[in-house]
C-alpha cells in the first residue's frame, strides 16, 4: 500500500515535470499576442451565443446510473476470480507436490514453511471450493443481471429513447394529416 | 512465486554504494525508475505519431511525411514537437483558466502512472503489486475526469458536447473492459501481472488466449473495448471533427494541445501492453526452448543480485512484450483508417446491448470451464493443457519470502552479508518442505 501510493505520487511528480520543462522552454520563444478574435470562443466563424454551461441531456445521467449498478458489483468479481483460479489449478490432480503445497500456502495467506501438511489443499476439496463458488457468484451475478435486463426492457439504455417512444404511439388525428414524406427526426448529441 | 523487483536492485545498488538510508534509496531508485519510464512514455507517441500518418499515407495510397529527416520522413513528430513549443499557448478568457490548464496534465498522469504497475519483465515492475491489475484499470480510468475537465473547462459548446460524450461512452465502456479483464484472472488466480505473465511460458499453447474457447473470445472483446476505452476511431466520438469540430480539445492550441495526444498514444500502447500480458503470453516468446533458456538466464539472479545474463534475458523479454504491443497497436492504428466513425447512439449500443451481455456469457463461460472439463475428465484435471501452475514453481526462481524482503528495510542496522544470510536461510527453508 505504501509502495503503491508512494510510487503513485512519485510517478505523477515526475510526468508533472516531463510536462512542465518544454512549456516552460516554450514561454521563452512562444509569442503572447492575443486579440479579442482569438480569444472567442470557435462557433465556425459564427459569434458565439450564451455561455456554454447549458443544460444537458439527462440521459447521460441514466448511463451513468447504469455504470454504477454494474461496476460497483465487477469489483466483487476480482478477489473472487483470483480465489477461484486458485481453486481450479488446485481441483487438476496432475499438479506436482510442491506445486500444491505452494498454491495451498497462496490460498491460505501463509508462508510456504509455515504450512502443516494437514493443511495442504486436496483436488477434490479445492473442487467442491470452487463449484460453491460458482453456486455463489450465479446468485449474486443473476441479482445484477435481473436488474439489467429490467433497465434494458424499460428502454432506459436506449440512447435514441425519446423517439423511440414518439414511433410508438399513435399520432393523434392520423387521419387529418396529409401523407407527406415527413425527414425523421433524430435527437443525436 | 516471490521476486525481487528491479526497484529493490536499484535501491540497494544506491544504499551500498553511496551509503545513503533506506527511505532516500527507495524514492531515488522510484526516481530513476520514473524517469526511465519517462522516456518510454514519450518515446511511444513520438514513434507511433509518426508511424500512424505513415500508415494512414499508405493505405490511402499517399506517400505520409517525407521530408523532415531524409526519406522516410521519420524526424516528422520531433519536428512537430519543436513546432508546438512555439506555438502561442492560448487560454479563452471564457474557459475556467486553472482546469482549463490542469486538464492536460490529468490525463498525463493517468495514463502514465499505469506504468507503475505495468510489468516489462520478470522483475522489471517498478511495483510488483499483487492487485497490479485492479490498480491498472482503476488508474487508467482516471483519464476521463481529465477529457471531462477539458470538455467542461473551455467554455465551448462543441467541448461540452465532447466531454460528456466521453463520459457517457467511458462509464459504459469501463463494464465490459472491467469483466474481460476478469477472465484471465479466474484463470490464471493471480492479479498480479507478473504472475498472470509468468503463468504462460512455455510455449503458445499456454497463453491465456488459447486456455479455452471463452478466453478466445475475451480477446477480441477486450481488444474492441480497449480501443473504444483509450477514445479511437472508430469510437473517437469525444475528438469527431466531423461533428465537434475538435471534440473537448477544441480550444486547445500548442504545447497543452499534444499533452492530449501523449496521455492518447501512451493509454493506447498501456492496453495493448494488457492485453499481451493478459492474454498473448506477455514476454514469454511462445517458443518453448527459446522461452526455456529465458527463464534459465533469470533464474541466475533469484537471490536479487545483479547478473548480466538476467539482465540480457528481460531485456530480450521487454523487447518481445513491446513487439505484441506494437503490432496491436498497429492493428488499432490499422482499424482508425479503415472503418468509418460510428454515431453516438450506435456506440452506446454497441456497448451496452452488444459487448455487456457477451462480455457477461463469456465470464459465465469461462468459470464454467474448468469445472465441465473436471466433470468430462472424471476429476483427473481442469484443463485439457498441462497444468499452467507449474510455471509459478521453479526452484531457480524461488527468491527470498515476503518477510525476508520486508524485514530488510525494518532493520536499519542490517548489513547486505546480513540481508544475503536471511535469504540463503530462507531458500533452505523453503526448499526443504519442497
Amino acid at each position: 500500500m505504501y509502495d503503491l501510493v508512494g510510487h503513485f505520487l512519485l510517478f505523477g511528480i515526475i510526468i508533472i515535470g516531463a510536462l512542465i520543462v518544454p512549456l516552460l522552454i516554450g514561454r521563452l520563444v512562444r509569442p503572447k499576442l492575443p486579440t479579442p478574435q482569438k480569444d472567442s470562443i470557435y462557433e465556425c466563424g459564427e459569434p458565439t451565443i450564451g455561455t456554454s454551461y447549458v443544460q444537458f441531456d439527462l440521459r447521460y445521467y441514466v448511463v451513468a446510473l447504469v455504470f454504477i449498478v454494474f461496476d460497483v458489483e465487477v469489483i466483487f468479481f476480482f478477489p473472487w476470480a483470483m480465489i477461484y483460479g486458485g481453486a481450479m489449478h488446485l481441483a487438476d490432480s496432475r499438479i506436482t507436490e510442491a506445486t500444491r503445497t505452494e498454491l495451498s500456502a497462496k490460498m491460505l495467506n501463509t508462508p510456504v514453511a509455515e504450512l502443516a501438511s494437514e493443511n495442504v489443499i486436496g483436488a477434490e476439496s479445492a473442487y467442491w471450493l470452487g463449484l460453491t463458488g460458482l453456486m455463489d457468484v450465479l446468485v449474486f451475478f443473476s441479482v445484477l443481471l435481473v436488474g439489467f435486463a429490467y433497465v434494458w426492457k424499460r428502454g432506459d439504455i436506449d440512447w435514441v429513447r425519446t423517439v423511440m417512444k414518439e414511433r410508438t404511439q399513435p399520432t393523434p388525428h392520423q387521419d387529418l394529416i396529409p401523407p407527406t414524406k415527413t425527414p425523421e427526426k433524430q435527437t443525436v448529441s | 512465486m516471490n521476486f525481487l523487483p528491479i526497484a529493490t536492485n536499484i535501491a540497494d545498488y544506491l544504499r551500498d554504494s553511496l551509503g545513503l538510508t533506506n527511505g532516500i534509496a527507495m524514492v531515488l531508485a522510484a526516481i530513476i525508475h520514473g524517469s526511465l519510464l519517462v522516456a518510454i512514455f514519450m518515446g511511444t507517441p513520438v514513434f507511433w505519431i509518426w508511424g500512424e500518418r505513415k500508415i494512414a499515407g499508405r493505405i490511402q495510397d499517399r506517400m505520409g511525411p517525407t521530408r523532415v529527416g531524409g526519406r522516410f520522413g521519420w524526424l516528422q513528430s520531433i519536428a512537430d514537437g519543436i513546432k508546438l513549443i512555439q506555438k502561442e499557448d492560448l487560454v479563452p478568457p471564457a474557459a475556467d483558466s486553472m482546469l482549463f490548464r490542469m486538464a492536460p496534465y490529468m490525463v498525463c498522469v493517468a495514463s502514465f502512472a499505469t506504468f507503475m504497475v505495468l510489468p516489462f519483465g520478470d522483475t522489471w515492475v517498478a511495483v510488483a503489486s499483487d492487485i497490479g491489475l485492479y490498480v491498472l484499470v482503476a488508474i487508467l480510468s482516471l483519464e476521463v475526469i481529465g477529457i471531462i475537465l477539458a470538455g467542461y473547462s473551455s467554455g465551448s459548446k462543441w467541448s461540452l458536447f465532447g466531454g460528456m460524450r466521453e463520459a457517457a461512452q467511458m462509464v459504459s465502456y469501463e463494464i465490459p473492459l472491467a469483466i474481460c479483464a476478469i477472465i484471465p484472472v479466474t484463470v490464471a488466480g493471480s492479479l498480479n501481472l507478473v504472475e498472470i505473465a509468468q503463468l504462460q511460458s512455455g510455449g503458445f499453447q499456454n497463453w491465456l488466449i488459447f486456455n479455452d474457447p471463452f478466453t478466445l473470445v475475451a480477446f477480441f472483446v477486450y481488444f474492441t473495448v480497449a480501443t473504444a476505452s483509450c477514445k479511437r476511431a472508430p469510437f473517437d466520438l469525444a475528438e469527431a471533427e466531423s461533428e465537434l469540430v475538435g471534440g473537448f480539445h477544441t480550444e486547445y492550441s500548442g504545447m497543452r494541445w499534444s499533452f492530449f495526444f501523449m496521455g492518447e498514444y501512451a493509454a493506447m500502447f498501456v492496453v495493448c501492453a494488457v492485453a499481451s500480458i493478459l492474454f498473448l503470453g506477455g514476454w514469454n516468446s511462445g517458443i518453448p526452448p527459446l522461452d526455456a533458456t529465458l527463464n534459465q538466464m533469470r533464474g541466475l539472479s533469484a537471490d536479487g543480485s545483479f547478473e548480466p545474463m538476467a539482465y540480457l534475458a528481460n531485456a530480450i523479454g521487454m523487447g518481445i512484450l513491446i513487439s505484441k504491443a506494437w503490432v496491436l497497436v498497429f492493428v488499432q492504428v490499422w482499424v482508425r483508417w479503415t472503418l468509418p466513425r460510428l454515431r453516438i447512439d450506435q456506440v452506446m449500443i454497441t456497448c451496452l446491448k452488444y459487448l455487456i451481455p457477451i462480455s457477461c456469457a463469456l465470464f459465465l463461460g469461462v468459470i464454467a470451464w474448468p469445472l465441465l472439463v473436471y466433470k468430462m475428465t472424471g476429476g483427473a484435471q481442469t484443463s485439457f493443457a498441462s497444468p499452467k501452475a507449474e510455471n509459478w514453481v521453479k526452484p531457480a526462481v524461488s527468491t527470498p519470502d515476503e518477510d525476508a524482503e520486508t524485514s530488510q528495510f525494518i532493520l536499519p542496522n542490517s548489513t547486505p552479508d546480513d540481508r544475503m544470510a536471511v535469504a540463503d536461510d530462507d531458500r533452505k527453508v523453503a526448499g526443504g518442505t519442497r
